[in-house]
C-alpha cells in the first residue's frame, strides 16, 4: 500500500495563478488613487504572497467530494462578494479621505450636512437584500449537506475521539457484518457515501478532513455525524480542530481513500494471523509480558466493546496504569503512528518506544504505562526487548 | 460600626500616593483604569510574542506544549478582560461625566471600588504564574475538558475565580454608568442630543449589567464541578458540556458588543471633529448601535455551529448573524457619509479612527463568511477566526481606543501627544497590524487550526507563519513607540489649551486638565455637539472663545471625599475570591479564607454605608449626614446655582431634594424620584421667587 500521489496539486496552481491575476489587477486599480497611501498596497502585497504560498496539504482548497465541494462553492462565491464590496468601500473610504483633505487656508466651515433619508434607507436595504439572498442559499445548502443523498448506501464508520489520536469502528466493514477496530487511519472505499458517526469517551473533539469535508465536534454527550464523499483515490489530511488538551496539536490523523476492490480486499484480510519470527515471537512475549503493551492496545484483531469499556473505565478513576490506547492490528501497513504524526519507519518506532515523549509531548503512554516510570521517563526495557518489539510490530500485516 | 467610622476620619489627601490610593474622582480612576489596563496590555503582548516566536518556524521545541496552551489562554483572557474592556473603563470614567456636564459618576465610591476589584481580579489571574498553574483550557475554557480529570492542577480555578472577581468590577461599574448616564446629564442633554459616545457607553453598559450574570452562573457551576463533586458539565454524571458552550457564549457574544461599541462611540467623536462637520445620520448611527445591542443576544450559537445543533437551529442562528453585519454596515456608511464633504484633518486621533473604520470592513466581511454556516464548517476553530478576531479587536476595538487616548490625552494633561510620533506609531500599527493578521487568513483557510503549539513542515504553513510573527515585531516597535511618546509628551510644558481640535463636546469648554469640579456651573445644553452651538454662537457675535470657563474657589463647590472602604471592600472581594484556591481538605472547613474576605467585606460596606462627611465641612454649616441610608455623596452634580448660592443660605452644600410624592430626600441631580418615580421639586426655587 505505497503512498498514493496527493489530490488537487495541479488545480492548485491554476488557483495560485487566478488569485494573483487578480492581485495584480486589484493594485493597479488602488495605484490609481494616490501613491503614497500605503493601505492597499500592501493588501496588494500580502494577498501576492499568499497567492504565491504553495497550497497545504491540509487546505480548504482542492477540494474532492461533494461536501467539501459545495462548501467551497459557498465560500468562493461569498469571497468574490466580499472582494467586490471591499473594493467599494474601502475605495470610497479611501477616495473621501484624499478628496476632502483639509487644505491650506480654509477657514470657512464646511457645509454642516446632518444625514440624507434616501441614502441612508438605501444603504440599509440593499445589505439587506444581499444578506437574505445569502441567507437562502446557505440555508438550503445546510438542509442539503446534512445527510446523505437518499439511497446513497452509506457505509458507516464510528470515529472515536480520544486524548490525543482517533479510534475508527466499522461496524459492517465488507457488507458482510465484519467488525474492524483501527486507529488514525481511515480507510475508505471512493466514489461512495461515508457516514461517520462521531463519539467521544473524554472531552470533546472535532473531525475534520478540510478536502472531504468540514468539521463536525465530537461530543461526549452527542451522538453527532457526518457524511462525505471522495470522488478520487489518494491520501486525505485530517486533524482534531477543538483545543483538547496537551497533544492538541498533536492529534492528527490520514484518510486512506482506496479504489472499491482495493478497501474490500483489506476489510477481508483485516486481522489476519501475521507471519512471525523467531525474534518477533520474542517480540509479542514482551508485548503482551513485562512491556505491557497489551494493557492498552489490541494487537491481534478488533477491540471487543467490553475490552474498550474497560480501559475507559480504568483511564476515568485512575491516574496511573491504563488508558485506552490505538488498535495496533495491522500496524506495518500504515503510513504512520503516533496519530498521523510521524513516517512509520524502524527507526522512528525505535524512537518512540525509547520514549515517546520526545515524540509526542504529554501522551498518556509516557505517563501511565508501567515501563516509562523511570527518572528520565525512558523505557525499563532492554535494547534487545525493545529490538525484539520493533520487530513483532513491523510484522503486524 | 457607627463607632469605628467616627473614629476614622475621611482621608483628605489631595496628592501623593494616598490620594490616589482614596481617590473617588472620576478622572483620577479613569487614569488608574488606563495604566493598569496599558501595563496588561504589555503582559499580553507579551504572551502573543511567546505564541509568535513558538509558531515563526515548523516543529519548533522553543517552549512545551503547556506552557504554550497557558500562553494563548492568558493572551485572551488578559487582552479581553484585563485590556479592552478597562481600557473603555478608562474612557468611560474619564470621559463620561464630562461629556455630559457633570461633577462626577452618580456612585463616586462604587466607581473607586469597580477600579480595585478590577486591579485585584487582573492580579489573582495572573497570580496563577507564581504558582505555575497559569489555566491552559482557552479564553472559552470549554467544558469538560476543565474539569478535574482533565485539568488536575488549580489553574482553571484561577481563572474561574479571577473571572468572579471581575465580573464583580464590571457589573458595579456598569450600574454605576447606566445610572449616570440616565440621571446626571446636564439640563437640556435629551437622549438624543447626547454625544455617541455616550450612547455607546450607555448600550455597553446596559449589555454588561444583562451579560455578566450569565457568564457568573456558569463559573459558579464549573468551581462547583471542580471542587465540590456536582456535575453540571460532567458526561458520567448526567451533565452537559455544551450546557457550558450555551451559557458562555450567552455571555460571550454580547461580550463581542461590549468590547466593540466604546471604540465606535469613540470614532463616532473624533471622526466629525476633524472633519469639521457633525456625524452623518446620527440618530441612525444610535439606533444602529441599540439595534446591535439587541440583536447581539440572538447570535450566540454561531459560535457553536460545528457542535451539532442540526440544521434548524443553525440556519436561524445564521440568519441572525447576517443580519447583523446591516446595522454594522450602516454605521460604516455613516462614517463615511461623516467624512464627506468635509475637511479633514489627518491628525494621529484621526488616523487612528480612519485605520478603524478601514480595518474594522476586513473584520466586518470575514464575520459575515463566517456567519455562512456551511462554509463556516471549513473556518471555525481555523486561523482564519483568528485573523477575523484580531481584525475586529485589535485594527476594531484597540485601534478606537488608541484613537481615544491621542483625543482626549490633551484634555487629561493639558499636553498634546507628539504628532511625528503619533503617527509613526498609527503607521506602524497598521501595517504591523496588516502583516501579522492577514496572513491568517489564508493559513485558517489552508487548514491550520488555532491552539496548536506546533505545526509539521508538509502543511506548506511556514513562510506565513513567518511572516506573522515579523509583523508582531513591527506591533511591538509601534508600542514602545507609543511609551517613547508618552514619555517625552508628559515631560514638557502643557501646551495644549482648553480646546486643540476644535471639538464639539462639552468636555472641551472647560479647562485641560479639568479642575477637580470639571464644571463651575452646570452647562444647559440647547442640542447636539453643545460647544460648537456655543463657538459658532460666539464667533458669528464677533467675539469668538479663546478662554475656558473661569475657575472658581474649589472650596465653593463640595465633592465627594475621598475615603478608604471601597478599598477595604475590594480587597474583601479578593479574599473572598481568591480564598477559594486554598483547600484545607478537612471535613467541615474546607474553605476557610473565603469567609475572612466575607467579613472584610461586610466591615467594608457596613463602614462606607456609614462614613462621615469630610472633617474640613464639619466646622461650618455642614449637617452630618452619617446615618442616613442616602449616599453621602449626593452633591456630586450640585444644580446650577451651586456655586453663586449665598454661603448663609440653608446649607450651601448639603441642599437636598424632597420627593414631593414619598417624603424622600434625593440628591439634587435627580429630576424624578428613584424610590417612588414622582416628580421632584426643588425645594430653593419657591423660596427664590416668593
Amino acid at each position: 500500500m505505497g503512498l498514493l500521489p496527493f489530490r488537487g496539486e495541479e488545480s492548485q496552481t491554476q488557483r495560485a495563478r487566478d488569485k494573483k491575476g487578480n492581485t495584480t489587477h486589484m493594485s493597479k486599480r488602488l495605484s490609481i488613487s494616490r501613491k503614497h497611501f500605503l493601505l492597499l498596497g500592501l493588501t496588494a502585497i500580502l494577498l501576492l504572497v499568499m497567492a504565491c504560498a504553495p497550497d497545504a496539504k491540509q487546505s480548504t482548497f482542492g477540494t474532492s467530494g461533494p461536501v467539501a465541494e459545495k462548501q467551497l462553492l459557498l465560500f468562493n462565491v461569498l469571497l468574490w462578494v466580499m472582494v467586490a464590496v471591499f473594493i467599494l468601500v474601502e475605495g470610497v473610504l479611501l477616495y473621501a479621505i484624499i478628496k476632502f483633505r483639509r487644505r491650506p487656508g480654509q477657514t470657512e466651515l464646511p457645509p454642516q450636512t446632518h444625514g440624507h433619508t434616501a441614502l441612508e434607507i438605501t444603504w440599509t436595504v440593499i445589505p439587506t437584500i444581499l444578506i437574505l439572498g445569502l441567507g437562502i442559499w446557505s440555508t438550503i445548502t445546510l438542509f442539503e449537506l446534512d445527510q446523505p443523498p437518499a439511497g446513497a448506501d452509506a457505509l458507516e464508520v464510528t470515529a472515536v475521539g480520544h486524548q490525543w489520536w482517533w479510534e475508527f469502528e466499522y461496524p459492517d466493514a465488507n457488507g458482510n457484518g465484519k467488525r474492524i477496530t483501527t486507529a488514525n487511519e481511515l480507510r475508505i472505499p471512493v466514489d461512495k457515501a461515508i457516514r461517520i458517526n462521531l463519539r467521544s469517551d473524554d472531552v470533546i473533539h472535532s473531525f475534520w478532513v478540510p478536502k472531504l469535508a468540514g468539521k463536525v465536534d465530537v461530543v461526549p454527550t452527542r451522538e453527532n455525524y457526518m457524511w462525505f464523499q471522495a470522488d478520487e483515490t489518494g491520501i486525505f489530511y485530517g486533524q482534531c480542530a477543538e483545543f483538547c488538551g496537551v497533544a492538541h496539536a498533536q492529534m492528527r490523523f490520514l484518510v486512506q481513500v482506496l479504489p472499491q476492490e482495493d478497501y474490500l480486499a483489506w476489510a477481508e484480510s483485516f486481522g489476519e494471523a501475521p507471519v512471525l519470527s523467531a525474534q518477533a515471537q520474542a517480540g509479542q512475549t514482551v508485548f503482551n509480558g513485562t512491556g505491557g503493551c497489551v494493557v492498552c492496545h489490541t494487537a491481534n484483531g478488533s477491540d471487543s466493546p467490553a475490552v474498550v469499556a474497560g480501559r475507559v473505565q480504568g483511564f476515568m478513576t485512575s491516574d496511573t496504569g491504563i488508558a485506552p490506547g490505538p488498535n495496533l492490528t495491522d500496524l506495518a501497513t500504515r503510513e504512520r503512528f503516533g496519530a498521523g504524526l510521524v513516517e512509520l519507519n524502524r527507526q522512528n518506532l525505535r524512537q518512540w518506544l525509547r520514549d515517546p515523549e520526545v515524540i509526542k509531548p504529554g501522551n498518556y503512554m509516557s505517563e501511565r504505562a508501567a515501563i516509562y516510570q523511570t527518572a528520565d521517563g525512558r523505557a525499563s526495557l532492554s535494547e534487545s526487548d525493545i529490538s525484539s518489539l520493533l520487530e513483532y510490530l513491523l510484522s503486524l500485516k | 460600626m457607627a463607632t469605628l467610622t467616627d473614629v476614622i476620619d475621611r482621608p483628605s489627601s489631595q496628592s501623593g500616593l494616598w490620594s490616589w490610593i482614596t481617590t473617588v474622582d472620576h478622572k483620577r480612576i479613569g487614569v488608574l483604569y488606563g495604566v493598569t489596563a496599558f501595563i496588561f496590555l504589555l503582559l499580553g503582548g507579551l504572551e502573543a510574542g511567546v505564541i509568535r516566536l513558538q509558531l515563526a518556524v515548523p516543529d519548533n521545541t522553543l517552549v512545551d506544549p503547556d506552557t504554550f496552551n497557558q500562553m494563548f489562554t492568558m493572551h485572551g483572557t488578559t487582552m479581553i478582560f484585563l485590556v479592552i474592556m478597562p481600557l473603555s473603563a478608562s474612557f468611560f470614567n474619564f470621559v463620561i461625566p464630562l461629556a455630559i456636564g457633570a461633577r462626577d459618576v452618580a456612585f463616586p465610591r462604587l466607581n473607586a471600588f469597580s477600579y480595585w476589584v478590577f486591579l485585584f481580579g487582573g492580579l489573582l489571574l495572573n497570580a496563577s504564574f507564581l504558582t505555575n498553574q497559569a489555566p491552559d483550557a482557552g479564553w472559552f475554557s470549554y467544558a469538560n475538558l476543565t474539569e478535574k480529570p482533565f485539568s488536575a492542577n488549580q489553574g482553571l480555578d484561577y481563572w474561574a475565580l479571577g473571572l468572579q472577581v471581575l465580573g464583580v468590577s464590571s457589573l458595579a461599574a456598569a450600574f454605576n454608568f447606566v445610572v449616570t448616564i440616565v440621571n446626571m446629564r446636564a439640563p437640556g442633554m435629551s437622549l438624543m442630543r447626547m454625544p455617541l459616545f455616550v450612547w455607546m457607553t450607555l448600550v455597553t453598559s446596559i449589555l454588561l449589567v444583562l451579560a455578566f450574570p450569565v457568564i457568573t452562573v456558569g463559573l459558579i457551576e464549573l468551581t462547583f464541578d471542580r471542587n465540590f463533586g456536582t456535575n453540571f458539565f460532567v458526561p458520567e454524571g448526567g451533565g452537559d458540556p455544551i450546557l457550558w458552550q450555551h451559557l458562555f457564549w450567552v455571555f460571550g457574544h454580547p461580550e463581542v458588543y461590549i468590547l466593540i461599541l466604546p471604540a465606535m462611540g469613540i470614532v463616532s467623536e473624533v471622526l466629525p471633529t476633524f472633519s469639521r462637520k457633525p456625524l452623518f445620520g446620527y440618530p441612525v448611527v444610535v439606533f444602529s448601535g441599540v439595534v446591535i445591542g439587541i440583536m447581539g443576544w440572538a447570535v450566540w450559537s454561531h459560535h457553536m455551529f460545528t457542535v451539532g445543533l442540526g440544521p434548524v437551529a443553525v440556519s436561524v442562528f445564521m440568519i441572525t448573524t447576517m443580519l447583523i453585519a446591516v446595522p454594522t454596515g450602516v454605521k460604516i456608511f455613516n462614517w463615511i457619509g461623516t467624512l464627506w464633504g468635509g475637511q479633514i484633518d489627518l491628525k494621529t486621533a484621526m488616523l487612528f479612527a480612519l485605520g478603524f473604520v478601514a480595518l474594522f470592513i476586513v473584520g466586518g466581511l470575514s464575520g459575515v463568511s463566517h456567519a455562512v454556516a456551511p462554509s463556516d464548517n471549513q473556518q471555525q476553530d481555523t486561523y482564519y477566526i483568528v485573523a477575523h478576531i484580531h481584525y475586529v479587536l485589535f485594527g476594531g476595538a484597540l485601534f478606537g481606543i488608541f484613537a481615544g487616548v491621542y483625543y482626549w490625552f490633551p484634555k487629561l494633561t493639558g499636553k498634546l501627544l507628539h504628532e511625528g510620533i503619533g503617527k509613526l506609531h498609527f503607521w506602524l500599527y497598521f501595517i504591523g497590524m496588516n502583516i501579522t493578521f492577514f496572513p491568517m487568513h489564508y493559513l485558517g483557510l489552508n487548514g491550520m487550526p488555532r491552539r496548536i503549539y506546533t505545526y509539521a513542515s508538509e502543511f506548506g504553513w511556514d513562510g506565513l507563519n513567518m511572516l506573522a510573527s515579523l509583523g508582531y515585531l513591527v506591533l511591538l516597535a509601534g508600542t514602545l513607540l507609543f511609551i517613547v511618546n508618552l514619555m517625552i509628551s508628559l515631560r514638557k510644558e502643557p501646551d495644549a489649551g482648553h480646546d486643540p481640535w476644535d471639538a464639539p463636546g462639552l468636555e472641551w469648554s472647560i479647562a485641560s486638565p479639568p479642575p477637580t469640579y470639571n464644571f463651575a456651573t452646570i452647562p444647559q445644553v440647547e442640542g447636539l455637539d453643545q460647544y460648537w452651538i456655543e463657538k459658532r454662537r460666539a464667533e458669528a457675535e464677533g467675539h469668538p472663545i479663546t478662554e475656558p470657563e473661569a475657575p472658581v474657589d474649589p472650596s465653593t463647590i463640595h465633592m465627594p471625599s475621598p475615603s478608604y472602604w471601597p478599598l477595604v471592600t475590594a480587597i474583601g472581594v479578593l479574599i473572598l475570591g481568591g480564598g477559594m484556591l486554598v483547600d484545607t481538605g478537612w471535613d467541615y472547613i474546607r474553605f476557610p479564607i473565603p469567609f475572612i474576605g466575607g467579613l472584610i467585606c461586610f466591615i467594608g460596606i457596613v463602614a462606607w454605608a456609614n462614613e462621615p462627611p469630610a472633617k474640613e465641612h464639619a466646622g461650618d454649616d455642614h449637617h452630618p449626614e452619617a446615618g442616613h441610608g442616602a449616599e453621602p455623596h449626593a452633591m456630586v452634580a450640585a444644580p446650577v446655582a451651586v456655586a453663586e448660592r449665598p454661603a448663609g443660605a440653608a446649607a450651601a452644600h448639603s441642599v437636598r431634594l424632597i420627593c414631593s410624592n414619598c417624603g424622600n430626600q434625593l440628591s439634587t441631580n435627580f429630576r424624578f424620584c428613584p424610590y417612588c418615580g414622582g416628580a421632584v421639586e426643588n425645594p430653593a426655587e419657591p423660596h427664590q421667587e416668593g
